[in-house]
């Protein structure tokens, strides 16, 4: 088990924050093609306001600050094979003795500020729904976690990390959120851990295996019909444009993650547009202030292990590239709630949902897309509200706590 | 005759562009690596730290500068339909054999013009035994430095006119051309459009093509085929390397067919980025080059100081796919133009030997047991012997360029 947890501040060194300017200081930019839009990347109007304001006009300090109101947190984790990883976490009680206690994993490029908005809701006590004690750690080489520092650390080792994390907080049973990368570990969790340890979970990125003739001979079928059938393409549609358009960091972060990452740690510019990139793509017309992106790319330029970290968590994945990312998992009978966001690109159709898990609860919302918990907290709150309060599809599956004075 | 845009060419990089490139090595921050990595994430830590070491102290530009300068290199204004005129950088050597056939050499990427450099002697030298040639040897729109194509659209038609227009604005109506990577592919588009009537012949070092036999188009390529994979060793370990190329070495292309602007940021603000980016090809794809720091640093610097940038050469992936929703050879046909192949064991993937067939009419085919993608500079001597057989008396392409045999 891991040693007591101490509690964390953020605070960048002054040396950092100068080099980072002497960088923005010195940036160069390429040129672009004529009304190029977003078809070959971010735009170069865009990446050079972005840098112009975060060299002349950011405040990491005041933001610094206002992340230092979260409760956060480090302890020692034990990952077999991996020696002691120091992670990092927020903590959030709530004022109701038996809230359930809850797992927020983020994704990438995500990081453990995407918990923020929801905090408030889901720790708030009411008669009319369930409160939440809120566990939001930054996974291994993202934030202020130090990373694995040898080959092989895949699926099971992340969801051992943040299994074992929840046990030193003396949350021996426990719910689980995630969407992208917490989603993918969600389900290797589940496998690991589930109905022993996490009592349900939930995902806003429902994505699994396709089906196969063995597995799912109806769905598979249906899949058949595809070329026919204008609600399949409509549903898989998102997934073929990822597909051909979308996959190619998927691919790089696989296969050459080191290659990339001298990019990521040593240019601020390359960094941003990188990420920002992904913010603008994913998310379903949120309208980012350049403080808010700058905050989010400073998370990862400022993160401990650097921002070259965190891609390798596709590499590790996906063994290079060399299996695909669900396999070594199966279906679970842990119960699953599934949201379905309209701007998250990486969904199965509806019909697929239940192959993920044993699904009970299904929602359906008509603004938000893949970080959820970012752009509709309140949604997503309300989502697991419904699934996990009274009359909903588990409540009190964590016993003793039902999330009620 | 028109007046020629033609002025000689010398590379005079500004001085506020090599303090630049110090001010940004000097502030250099390197991630960590994983224990016992080598190369299996990327290139390795050791060697991109001891390369910027030599970047910052060592490497002399001006020294590198100064040799390039020795080539007798040129621009000229280039129109390409749609496109408007782009103004062209590229060598032109020409032998003492007044007969020498004109070559066309073109580079890929990460390629450069300085590939042909090793060539040179050896293409243009006069000799009884063997033909000479004529050799010119573009930057590519977007490389090195010549200028780059403005607006999208610039793919296969495009590239195969403004090497036609080149050589056309020489004087060399009728040529043969070499090439290998995206010299290769946009070959195909090039000897689709322009050949018999201006290419003659051509010779590649990457024999590759998304064309593949069918029992009803090539039941015979097909047949032998089964047999190769079956009996013969190195095809099969051909394809193995093929397919392992797709598995794990395919990222850099996925990322520049789709989105080289997000890429290009991180490749112009940074030249320990580019650094990697490039090397870990130069060493991936080269068979066992001993490279020297200096070759390396050289290699990036045509890059870093190029005159588009570093970030346009990467979008010859997406114009060539249009955003990776096409395949790159689309539009070009089977030609009867003679083709000329040479089998390098490093090549990032071969198939089997009769699929040559495919890319064109085979008249040279040729097996060697060491170099790789790079081949021009890896094995100059091999390439250039292997042209020196295809074009000479007695060889399957000789004589044909009319009136220029490359013998005096």
């Amino acid at each position: 088990m891991g040693s007591w947890a101490k509690p964390f501040t953020v605070a960048v060194p002054d040396a950092d924050l100068e080099l980072l300017h002497k960088k923005l200081e010195l940036a160069t930019f390429p040129d672009e093609l004529q009304d190029a839009g977003w078809d070959y990347g971010a735009p170069l109007a865009d990446i050079k306001r972005l840098t112009a304001y975060w060299k002349d006009s950011f405040d990491w300090r005041k933001a610094e600050k206002a992340i230092n109101e979260l409760p956060q947190f480090t302890t020692d984790i034990e990952v077999d094979g991996f020696g002691s990883l120091n992670i990092h976490f927020v903590h959030q009680k709530s004022k109701v003795e038996n809230a359930i206690p809850l797992l927020f994993v983020h994704g990438w490029p995500g990081q453990f500020l995407e918990v923020r908005k929801l905090l408030p809701i889901l720790t708030a006590g009411s008669p009319d729904h369930p409160s939440f004690h809120v566990v939001a750690p930054s996974l291994p080489g993202f934030g202020f976690s130090e990373a694995p520092n040898k080959p092989g650390f895949g699926g099971f080792q992340y969801a051992e990390v943040v299994n074992k994390l929840m046990l030193s907080l003396g949350y021996d049973e426990y719910a689980y959120q995630g969407g992208d990368m917490g989603h993918i570990v969600g389900v290797y969790a589940t496998n690991a851990y589930g109905n022993r340890h996490i009592k349900a979970w939930h995902t806003n990125m429902p994505l699994y295996r396709a089906p196969t003739l063995f597995s799912n001979p109806l769905l598979f079928l249906e899949m058949l019909t595809t070329p026919f059938n204008k609600r399949m393409q409509e549903q898989l549609a998102p997934a073929q444009r990822f597909q051909t358009k979308g996959r190619g960091y998927f691919l790089l972060q696989s296969t050459k993650p080191q290659t990339l990452g001298y990019s990521l740690a040593d240019s601020p510019v390359g960094l941003l547009a990188w990420i920002y990139e992904k913010l603008y793509e994913s998310v379903d017309n949120y309208p980012f202030t350049e403080d808010e992106v700058l905050e989010w790319i400073s998370i990862h330029w400022f993160s401990r292990a650097g921002p070259a970290a965190s891609p390798r968590m596709y590499y590790g994945l996906t063994s290079g590239n060399e299996r695909e990312l669900f396999d070594g998992t199966r279906w679970t009978s842990t119960p699953l709630g599934v949201a379905f966001f309209p701007g998250e690109p990486a969904r199965l159709p509806k019909s697929w949902v239940h192959t993920i898990g044993k699904v009970v609860f299904q929602s359906e919302h008509d603004a938000g897309g893949h970080f959820a918990a970012f752009e509709q907290p309140a949604k997503l709150a309300g989502d697991l509200r419904k699934m996990f309060g009274k009359g909903g599809p588990v409540y009190g599956i964590v016993p003793g706590k039902d999330g009620y004075a | 005759m028109a007046e020629t845009t033609e002025k000689p060419f010398t590379l005079s990089v500004p001085d506020a562009d090599i303090e630049l490139l110090h001010k940004k090595l000097e502030l250099a921050r390197f991630p960590d690596e994983l224990e016992g990595a080598g190369w299996d994430y990327g290139a390795p830590l050791a060697d991109i730290k001891r390369l910027v070491a030599h970047w910052k102290q060592g490497f002399d530009w001006r020294k590198a500068e100064a040799e390039i300068n020795k080539l007798p290199m040129f621009t000229r204004d280039i129109e390409v339909e749609g496109h408007g005129k782009l103004n062209i950088h590229y060598v032109h050597q020409k032998s003492e054999v007044k007969d020498a056939i004109p070559l066309l050499f073109v580079h890929g990427w990460p390629g450069d013009f300085l590939e042909v450099r090793k060539l040179l002697p050896l293409l243009t030298a006069k000799s009884s035994d063997n033909p000479s040639f004529h050799v010119v040897a573009i930057s590519l729109p977007g490389f090195g430095f010549s200028e780059a194509p403005k607006k999208p659209g610039f793919a296969g038609r495009q590239y195969a006119e403004v090497l036609n227009n080149l050589m056309l604005s020489l004087g060399y109506n009728e040529y043969v051309y070499q090439g290998g990577d995206w010299g290769h592919i946009v070959g195909m588009h090039t000897v689709h459009h322009f050949g018999h009537k201006h290419i003659k012949a051509w010779h590649s070092n990457m024999p590759l093509s998304s064309r593949r036999p069918t029992l009803l188009t090539h039941p015979l390529i097909l047949i032998n085929t089964v047999f190769a994979t079956t009996f013969d060793k190195s095809a099969r370990e051909g394809i193995a390397k093929t397919l392992k190329f797709v598995q794990k070495g395919r990222g850099y292309f996925m990322e520049q067919a789709t989105k080289p602007q997000t890429l290009g940021y991180s490749l112009e603000d940074s030249p320990v980025g580019l650094l990697a980016w490039i090397y870990e090809k130069l060493v991936g794809w080269t068979d066992s080059y001993p490279w020297t720091d200096d070759e390396v640093l050289e290699w990036i610097s045509i890059y870093w100081f190029s005159r588009s940038g570093p970030a346009a050469a990467g979008r010859i992936y997406y114009e060539m796919t249009r955003g990776n929703s096409s395949e790159i050879f689309a539009g070009a046909q089977w030609s009867s133009v003679p083709l000329g192949v040479s089998y390098f064991p490093g090549e990032l993937g071969r198939m089997p030997k009769s699929w040559s067939h495919l890319l064109g009419k085979l008249v040279f085919e040729s097996e060697h047991d060491k170099g790789g993608h790079f081949a021009a500079f890896e094995q100059p001597e091999k390439l250039a012997g292997d042209l020196r057989k295809m074009y000479g008396k007695g060889g399957p392409a000789h004589g044909v360029v009319p009136g220029k045999n490359g013998y005096d």
